[in-house]
């Protein structure tokens, strides 16, 4: 097998790693990204936008000079007298009776009537007109405690008909770990937005239900080829069910990274062409969002969610006396197989009917790492079945 | 694997059709879609409440407010329009597109919905009507209550019941759609002609601020018409018989003509004798009266209807004396528009709601079974206006439904208004602006060619990676693109569907997304290739196997759609609805194309060379391996 490169083995679902194995290791990243969230929650928090804490409206008469100018010197203002203050885009008002109309503009809030003021008196200073014609006033935001109460419910009531959805469909240990790996890559998207400070948007909401259909979705695809990998596992005693898992995460580990390629390269595009070249609001917060959240929930459903079901699998009796009694026949073998190894001094013996060579049990400690050999031999008992 | 294709097809044709079908102007206009806020502007409404009694408003009613006219603007949550309050007292909103004016002045419209018998009614004249009409019937106008005018103002749907009163049981119409039947109850001059002194003027008002101001809007009112007018009105109200004959009638009319230019606030506050009895003041003064006028339903009230000849266009109006309201807004459930012979609203009610409307059928099916008295008739009033006022037929038990001469427009309006309720506030439009957008073209043109290298990217690596097989992948992203289009466009139209940047980026990753099933296709038929199975009997086994898992996984994401959609609001509402869309689209591409052009594919010869797809890859192992592997699939 030394001939093939890690490419071709990933190609042939090969690849052999021990994800499972190692799943202690998963465990402590989980573990650091959630102490990291809870100090970025508790010490920064997010920054609402102006969608939802409302803020103060700007306007002028449209003579002053072109959108850009005017949407520059606010944001300028604006920054002078707060520098977290952000501004919305401009729009040209015009009435519908004629006239030649004005800008509008909608800034973060700014607290004190004195920095109104101020903003006001650098607006009329910057495009020399009577102070008196920049007018302002209070808006609300536009995404109103209505809607995030409902969507929160929504959530809400979606997470247990889903829950009970998985529950029916495969199990409900599978279910626990699709939720906990959900709610993992929620909180790590969210960790990361909240480091890179981007205000949150009506975008980010919107980003954020999107990964949450993602994230489960990629979930399924890796859970149900380990029900299919783990059918009827218990009553044979060629693998345990860490292993059957691990073969399983290894065969859909070129699906997941395709998905995931195939998902961030436009995605990818948005968020650089979005932040990188425009600078506007809209493709940016969408382009981020997306791109932490698809990226991680590729990640959390092969190095999270297997493990924890692994976890939660081997909690269970009946699957720990499985383990124990698969790796009390391994070694019964591979005792039998030594002896009869230093007996008979044959080489060729090394791809018997049942698999496993001395080598792989000891390279991959307690597991065997799957091997090329590995899979025909382990389905036909389930092909047969069928 | 034909029927597929033709389905494919089908669906495809019929979209487009539909798109075409439902445009105007050049080809290029109908495949428009309907773009959003940020994208192409819009119209900017400030709706300022009015002050009551120099308060202002409280900031949770405004917030209600707020709610409840962004749920009117936005029944079906697509059209993703911006609703801010501003200030103490005003709210902007801002919809994408132009918008008339008249649907914006149904934004604002309070929509009290009031259930009440009809008392008495007679048709709205004009001063050509007084004069030109040598009365056919003199004994008629003694009885304004009934008088059918001789153009005898049918309702718009009298053709639906012909006979009003003969056959009661006839049409016991299971659903209780109510039908207005026959408004001009001809026959029936009620006898006595409901002396108006009979209906108690209106009770004063609760509240001692209004009470204070309808004196003096009716001091006003008086000195306004002027001292003759105003005794003959009274003459005439305390006794209408004696001013039955035609000269009489003629003078009265002219010596009433003051009223004719009462504002709204002012003939609200006359006694109710006054609104209904004096000719001169029209329907169209009844109607602007201030917002509310006639909202308590513990009140008689002077309404009117309006009614619209179908053949003709001819507008007319009819007066009602209307009993306290029995049934209110409060007690509809949910309402919903529908056609049937003509766009129609029907409500559902609460159970108390029920009971209430049922007690009012009854009451007034009772009251009217000798021979269409106007008793006979439940008004449905919304605001100051008669929407409708069907003829109660039997005993109601069910829905109600309110029908007349609307366009879809109307009765989507009138549905999105009973179910959303009413507004705590009385709004006036101030002002309405065209907005510009806030995204230019360039911004759309940089977002658009970011998502298309990013697809290109996809399409890069998908040939590199299942080689020819990408072809598969870019065929069904193509097919996938055309059909979201064509949905998009057409449901812009019909339902208001809007397209913001945020959107367009949302549906080019949707499209990304779906290409997963293709993936777990591919990796899946790898798998049975790897265990040695020919192509053409590994295609049928790897889609039977990736079917399972793409449905389950579809599944979550239209489960995710539906609940958001039905319970959110706003942008998460639209959100949820594209989610839906997008992934029914993927399921239908799918099932009718990629897995009948992977069936193709498979029963090429040149299927497993690594040119074609790259599938025979698996299959180079040690021999020794492949030895062993090939006796296995047989066994099976």
């Amino acid at each position: 097998m030394s001939g093939h490169g890690l490419a071709t083995r990933l190609y042939r679902g090969d690849a052999g790693l021990d994800i499972i194995g190692k799943r202690k290791v998963w465990f402590s990243v989980a573990l650091a990204v959630l102490v990291l969230a809870a100090l970025s929650f508790g010490l920064k928090g997010f920054t609402a936008g102006i969608d939802f804490t409302g803020g103060s409206k700007f306007k002028v008469p449209a003579s002053v000079g072109s959108v850009s100018e005017f949407q520059k010197a606010t944001e300028d203002a604006v920054k002078a007298v707060d520098p977290k203050g952000t501004v919305s885009a401009v729009q040209k008002v015009r009435s519908l009776t004629g006239g030649e109309g004005h800008y509008e503009i909608r800034t973060s809030k700014l607290k004190t009537a004195d920095n109104t003021f101020k903003v006001k008196q650098a607006l009329a200073e910057k495009f020399k007109i009577d102070p008196g014609k920049v007018s302002d006033s209070q808006v609300s935001g536009a995404w109103g405690d209505q809607v995030t109460k409902k969507a929160l419910l929504g959530l809400a009531i979606f997470l247990v008909l889903v829950i009970g959805y998985l529950v029916i469909r495969f199990e409900w240990k599978m279910a626990i770990a699709s939720v906990a790996s959900l709610l993992l890559d929620l909180v790590l998207t969210a960790t990361v937005y909240i480091l890179v400070g981007f205000e949150v948007t009506p975008s980010t909401v919107v980003g954020f239900l999107t990964i949450l259909g993602f994230a489960l979705y990629d979930v399924v695809v890796v859970f149900d080829k380990v029900q299919e990998n783990t059918h009827g596992i218990l009553g044979k005693t060629r693998q345990t069910y860490a292993e059957a898992a691990n073969l399983a995460v290894n065969q859909t580990l070129m699906r997941s990274i395709n998905t995931g390629l195939v998902a961030l390269l436009p995605v990818g595009g948005l968020l650089f062409i979005g932040a990188g070249l425009l600078g506007a609001g809209t493709l940016k917060d969408l382009g981020l969002v997306l791109f932490i959240g698809m990226g991680v929930a590729v990640y959390s459903s092969i190095f999270f969610a297997t493990p924890v079901l692994v976890a939660l699998k081997e909690m269970d009796p009946r699957f720990k006396a499985h383990k124990e009694r698969v790796l009390a026949k391994r070694a019964s073998v591979v005792k039998q197989r030594a002896e009869a190894r230093a007996a008979a001094e044959k080489a060729g013996e090394e791809y018997s009917e049942d698999g496993d060579t001395p080598a792989t049990v000891s390279m991959a400690g307690a597991y065997t790492a799957p091997r090329p050999g590995q899979r025909p031999e382990g389905r036909p008992g389930k092909q047969r079945k069928r | 694997m034909k029927w597929h294709f033709i389905t494919l097809v089908s669906i495809t044709a019929i979209i487009f059709a539909l798109v075409f079908a439902t445009g105007k102007g050049s080809v290029t206009d109908r495949l428009k879609p309907r773009l959003g806020l940020d994208l192409q502007g819009g119209t900017s409404i400030t709706l300022e409440a009015k002050l009551l009694n120099g308060k202002l408003p409280q900031a949770d009613q405004m917030e209600q407010a707020r709610n409840i006219i962004a749920s009117r603007v936005d029944a079906s949550g697509v059209a993703e329009p911006e609703v801010v309050i501003e200030g103490d007292r005003n709210i902007v909103v801002n919809i994408a597109g132009e918008q008339k004016t008249e649907t914006l002045k149904e934004l604002v419209a309070p929509a009290e919905l009031r259930f009440r018998q009809v008392i008495q009614t007679q048709p709205d004249v004009t001063e050509a009507e007084v004069k030109a009409t040598p009365s056919p019937t003199p004994s008629a106008s003694a009885s304004p209550g009934a008088t059918p005018s001789p153009s005898a103002t049918p309702s718009a749907n009298a053709s639906a019941s012909s006979a009003p009163s003969s056959t009661p049981s006839a049409s016991a119409t299971p659903s209780g759609s109510a039908s207005p039947s026959a408004s001009a109850s001809p026959s029936a001059t009620p006898s006595g002609s409901a002396s108006p002194g009979a209906t108690p003027s209106a009770s004063p008002p609760v509240n001692p601020d209004a009470a204070k101001a309808r004196e003096e809007a009716l001091a006003k009112a008086k000195s306004e018409v002027g001292d003759t007018a105003w005794q003959m009105a009274q003459a005439f109200v305390a006794d209408p018989s004696q001013f039955q004959d035609e000269a009489k009638k003629i003078q009265l009319y002219d010596t009433l003509k003051p009223f004719s230019k009462l504002k709204g606030d002012q003939v609200a506050a006359l006694s109710l004798e006054m609104q209904f009895l004096v000719p001169n003041i029209t329907c169209q003064q009844l109607i602007n009266r201030p917002p509310g006028s006639v909202a308590d339903p513990n009140q008689k009230i002077v309404a009117c209807d309006k009614d619209v000849d179908e053949k003709t266009k001819k507008v007319s109006y009819n007066k009602y004396v209307l009993d306290n309201a029995k049934v209110l807004g409060t007690d509809v459930s949910s309402a919903n528009f529908g056609y049937d012979k003509g766009w129609k609203v029907s409500m559902a009610f609460n159970s108390a709601g029920q009971s209430k409307w049922t007690d009012l059928t009854k009451l007034a099916y009772n009251s009217g079974q000798n021979a269409g008295k106007p008793e006979q008739r439940v008004a449905i009033v919304l605001d100051n206006e008669v929407v409708s006022a069907p003829a109660i037929q039997t005993v109601i038990t069910g829905d109600a439904e309110i029908t007349g001469s609307f366009t879809r427009d109307e009765v989507s309006t009138l549905s999105a208004q009973l179910r959303f309720g009413s507004l705590p506030l009385t709004f006036e439009i101030q002002q309405a602006d065209t907005i510009s957008p806030t995204l230019g073209g360039e911004q759309l043109r940089a977002g658009l060619l970011a998502a298309g290298i990013g697809m290109l990217l996809v399409i890069i690596y998908a040939f590199f990676y299942y080689r020819l097989l990408g072809t598969v992948i870019f065929l069904s992203l193509v097919m996938s693109g055309i059909l979201v289009f064509g949905m998009l466009v057409f449901l812009g139209r019909q339902i208001g569907f809007t397209l913001t940047l945020a959107g367009i980026a949302g549906f080019i990753v949707s499209l990304g997304v779906a290409a997963d099933s293709f993936v777990i296709y591919f990796e899946r038929l790898k798998d049975e290739i790897r265990e040695g199975r020919s192509p053409r009997s590994a295609v049928p086994r790897a889609w039977a196997r990736a079917k399972r898992t793409i449905i389950s996984a579809n599944a979550i994401s239209l489960l995710a759609a539906v609940v958001l959609y039905l319970v959110a609001v706003g942008t998460v509402k639209g959100f949820a609805f594209a989610l839906g869309l997008a992934t029914l689209l993927d399921l239908v591409v799918v099932f009718l194309f990629r897995h009948p052009l992977m069936a193709a594919f498979a029963s090429t010869k040149a299927f497993l060379s690594p040119r074609v797809s790259g599938l025979g890859r698996v299959l180079q192992r040690d021999p020794a391996a492949d030895a062993s592997r090939s006796t296995n699939p047989k066994e099976a």
